[in-house]
């Protein structure tokens, strides 16, 4: 087993590293640049802020810079002033401080790091992201188990409606709809902002309700599939009672399909939504997502596609984990 | 089978109970009983504070910077402009230029050197966690705006290791500036801005312009504190850290979400241009326009713009229709042509395009924001721009009878009078809703009135800029807004036969002629009227763009809100304004 995720830790470092080529190669390839305004720039001026962030380089140039930078540990007296010579860990140690994981400056945000950004803005989506998936599971999987086990009845049929519903009704519609009536006429709730239980509210149901439709949906499927296995049949054979051979038996495995999807959905989640953090007024990482493809802002398109990234590897792998743990048969060596 | 579906039902009640229970309402205040031996002693409400707040909304996103040598966008100088004074300061309602931090100026005669005398007494503050203190040196004395701010923000902005983007407003008019941002003189003395005393600073222009007081109170010239920019670097703008001098002093950046800022209780209250500010304490939100407007409804927020889809319900309600107020605001929309591609290389073709586009059925039916029409380029309530009073006629309007007939005269002279032989016609546009709207409802006009059919395109923002700048489309969109008041603003530094910003490759030396006349023209009337005539060479008789209409700003306030409303390009001047509840 330890075999085994040191094996895919190395694959995943490979499949990181080959994501940072293709990012970087693709953002640079799109035409207009960070700097290309609809008053354009004096060429002066430009030249000024390329060379500032060595933009004037050929890209694989850029390229290497931007390496040395993300991986590249140094150790500093005191903690850096200039946002290019920030990092993400900066630990105090002895009289210094150890800086590692350098992100890099945003073009757009000029006063914050891309390290700034995700130091302050993940741990909110992280937040948001986890009660998200809490919703999801807490209302996919028993709807869906429901509608299993009472097949063809008003129950799967409501419970399945319910779903379509769910799926059927993105975040921006829902969204809006909740801030109407729960903050606006009930005054129930915060329309927006973030920081107190009430505030997360609204946003988690609004992001997880369309993941939790999914799930109910994959349980219900999966859960009908094993229901028909034979060893079902002999464990209710033997006389064991209904509700130990679903949870025990039935259930355990029909998970599996559940678990392969929560692992890409929760590093969905938990990095961000563009459209949920705008409604809600969360500050939160999914903006940057579309906003710095749109300004071009290097940095920040790498940053949080690395971020991305990381949270879809590491999810794949606790994932493929937790596959032993539900289905016996399947072993890692 | 029953009893599990017993347990289900269980679970899925209790998860219900549980959704709900936290939907409660948020806990309110109670007022709470002390007990003390047996005698009700007192009842503890929260001390109402008779404070006046005023919650805003900036927009979604982050505030890219505070720093005033990078900033770019309203928002970042919105903040600037409350905490940091310029030089001059312009009045948001007239746009005329008043005195700032200098009291008075004065020009020598041949309008090239132009010297600031400031005020006296106006101290550095901050906010240091409990209440706005004055900052103080080294030995302890507290540091005053002097010249030295002011010459320190001023080179800071130009020194290339900054990238400031719009250190080439200072670049263009101050001797030197331009070398020096360059990199090809280092000595920033070379450059014509002098330390004349503590408080008396000088600039010398490369050439004399009129409205040189406007640009230095830009935000890109405010005084800047060296000792904090040399001791925090880029990060001297973060909460805590921040020095300023304005009448409002930035308490709290809470990035992505809110920037909190308290009035400055050591501005002095004899500038009749910036007041001391009776509101004590302003919430910046950054929220989509729509958020905004459910916050306003909530009552959570005092002012909100009001979005599109909302401008009917807004007018027809009869509470909210009474706190909307729609604004000018110095922008306009225009689609400009490419006038080296026919069949637009013809002037009339042009004209005949633009006189067919019906602007008023436009802002009506399709925008619905109370936009104006537009007639010409150059946005009235500008200085030196033409208005509809000064000049009811000026430009082009609607009119498909001539549009008609200039199309026809073409289309005979050079294409065999029939509409199949013009050359296939293409207008691009960005690809935002809105501006798809405006193309396809001037695309279903150009059909009506000329009988022509117009391609559509539309590219991404960047990608957009780029085939602009490289190879422009027949017909393109933009939009423009005023970085300084001023009809040159509009004029020289976008028509100009060299400006980079001029996409028509279009140029009349007849109106380059003009707008540097009118540059130099210090009598605004007289101004005006050269104005006049570059706008009606540019949009009626070369016909290069077609102006659609001049911006507005919809807004809701409260009732409670005793404010003034900004023409420059939504800049407000929040120590002006007033709860009175």
């Amino acid at each position: 087993m330890i075999r085994y995720i040191v094996r895919r830790m190395l694959w995943n470092l490979l499949v990181l590293w080959v994501i940072t080529v293709i990012t970087f190669g693709l953002m640079h390839a799109v035409p207009g640049g960070p700097f290309d305004r609809e008053k354009p720039l004096p060429p002066e001026i430009k030249a000024n802020i390329e060379a500032k962030y060595h933009l004037d380089k050929p890209v694989v140039v850029q390229y290497l810079y931007y390496m040395r930078d993300l991986l590249v540990p140094r150790y500093s007296p005191t903690l850096p002033t200039s946002l290019q010579e920030d990092a993400l860990i900066r630990w105090k140690i002895g009289p210094g401080y150890f800086l590692w994981i350098n992100l890099g400056p945003s073009y757009s945000s000029r006063s914050r790091s891309v390290n700034d950004i995700i130091r302050q803005n993940l741990p909110v989506s992280f937040e948001l992201g986890v009660y998200a998936l809490l919703v999801a599971v807490g209302i996919g999987i028993p709807l869906g188990i429901l509608a299993a086990l009472n097949q063809n009845t008003f129950l799967d049929y409501f419970g399945m409606s319910l779903a379509i519903f769910g799926v059927s009704v993105p975040v921006i519609v829902l969204g809006p709809i909740l801030v109407s009536i729960f903050g606006v006429w009930l005054k129930w709730l915060p329309p927006t902002g973030w920081g107190t239980p009430q505030h997360a509210i609204m946003p988690s149901i609004a992001l997880g309700l369309a993941s939790s439709a999914l799930i109910a949906r994959l349980t219900r499927a999966s859960l009908l599939q094993v229901i028909r296995e034979d060893y079902i049949r002999t464990a209710r054979a033997k006389g064991l009672a209904e509700r130990l051979v679903i949870i025990r038996h039935a259930l355990r495995n029909s998970l599996i399909p559940v678990v392969t999807v929560l692992g890409p959905l929760f590093a969905a989640l938990v990095t961000g939504t563009f459209v949920t953090e705008t409604i809600f007024g969360i500050p939160g990482l999914g903006r940057y997502f579309v906003t710095s493809i749109t300004n071009r802002d290097h940095p920040v398109i790498m940053g949080t596609i690395l971020i991305y990234a990381i949270f879809l590897v590491i999810a794949n792998l606790v994932v493929d984990i937790t596959y032993a743990f539900l289905d016996p048969r399947i072993r890692y060596t | 089978m029953s009893r599990s579906r017993a347990w289900w039902w269980l679970s899925l009640v209790a998860l219900v109970g549980l959704v709900l229970s936290a939907c409660a309402p948020a806990a309110t205040p109670t007022p709470q009983v002390i007990e003390k031996e047996r005698v009700v002693e007192k009842v503890v409400t929260p001390t109402p504070v008779p404070r006046k707040v005023l919650r805003l909304n900036l927009g979604p996103g982050d505030v890219p910077t505070l720093d005033p040598s990078l900033a770019t966008d309203t928002s970042s100088i919105q903040i600037i402009e409350l905490a940091f004074v310029g030089l001059t300061r312009q009045n948001e309602e007239t746009a005329a230029v008043e005195p700032g931090m200098a009291e008075r100026w004065e020009v020598s005669p041949d309008g090239k050197v132009w010297t600031f005398y400031l005020r006296k007494g106006i101290p550095w503050v901050r906010w240091n966690g409990q209440e706005v203190e004055q900052v103080k040196d080294e030995k302890g004395n507290v540091r005053y705006v002097t010249a030295h701010d002011f010459y320190y923000g001023a080179i800071r902005t130009l020194d290339p290791k900054t990238g400031g983007e719009y250190a080439y407003v200072p670049a263009f008019f101050i001797e030197g500036a331009k070398e020096f941002n360059e990199g090809t003189i280092t000595d920033p003395t070379k450059v014509g801005i002098k330390v004349l005393d503590d408080y008396t600073i000088q600039f010398t222009l490369k050439e004399p312009v009129g409205f040189f007081a406007n640009i230095a109170g830009l935000w890109m010239l405010r005084a800047e504190p060296q000792w904090l920019i040399e001791e925090k670097g880029d990060r001297w703008t973060e909460t805590g850290a921040y020095h300023s001098y304005g009448p409002y002093v930035m308490k709290e950046w809470v990035h992505d979400s809110h920037i909190v800022m308290v009035a400055n209780p050591f501005w002095p209250d004899n500038i009749p241009s910036v007041p001391k500010p009776k509101i004590e304490e302003i919430v910046f939100r950054m929220l989509d326009e729509s958020p905004a407007f459910a916050e306003y409804e909530a009552g959570n927020l005092d002012v909100a713009g009001v979005p599109l889809s909302e401008i009917d319900r807004v007018k027809a309600d009869p509470q909210l229709s009474k706190e909307l107020t729609i604004a000018p605001v110095l922008c306009t929309y225009y689609y400009g042509f490419n006038v080296t591609k026919p069949p637009f290389d013809d002037a009339r073709m042009r004209l005949a395009f633009s006189l067919a586009v019906d602007r008023k059925a436009i802002v009506e039916n399709v925008t619905k924001g109370g936009q104006e029409p537009a007639q010409w380029f150059s946005r009235p309530g500008l200085q030196a721009a033409p208005t509809l009073q000064t000049h009811p006629n000026l430009g082009v309007k609607y009119d498909p009878e001539r549009a008609k007939q200039l199309f026809q005269e073409v289309l005979k002279e050079k294409y065999g009078g029939d509409v199949k032989n013009l050359p296939p016609i293409t207008l691009m546009v960005n690809q935002v809703e809105g501006h798809i709207k405006i193309a396809e409802a001037i695309q279903q006009m150009w059909k009506e009135v000329l009988g022509v059919d117009v391609k559509l395109e539309t590219q991404e923002w960047k990608v957009y800029l780029k085939t602009l700048q490289t190879d422009p489309p027949q017909i393109w969109r933009l939009g423009w807004c005023q970085d300084y008041p001023h009809a040159s603003n509009f004029l020289k530094d976008v028509f100009y036969s060299t400006s980079d910003n001029n996409h028509t490759k279009w140029g009349n030396p007849e109106f380059d002629a003009l707008v540097d006349q009118a540059l130099k023209e210090t009598d605004e009337a007289k101004a005006r009227e050269l104005y006049a005539k570059a706008e009606e060479i540019l949009v009626a008789k070369d016909a290069a763009i077609i102006p659609i209409y001049w911006y507005t700003r919809v807004t809701v306030t409260k009732p409670y809100v005793k404010r003034t409303f900004s023409v420059l390009g939504g800049l407000e001047h929040i120590e002006k304004w007033d709860i009175q509840k």
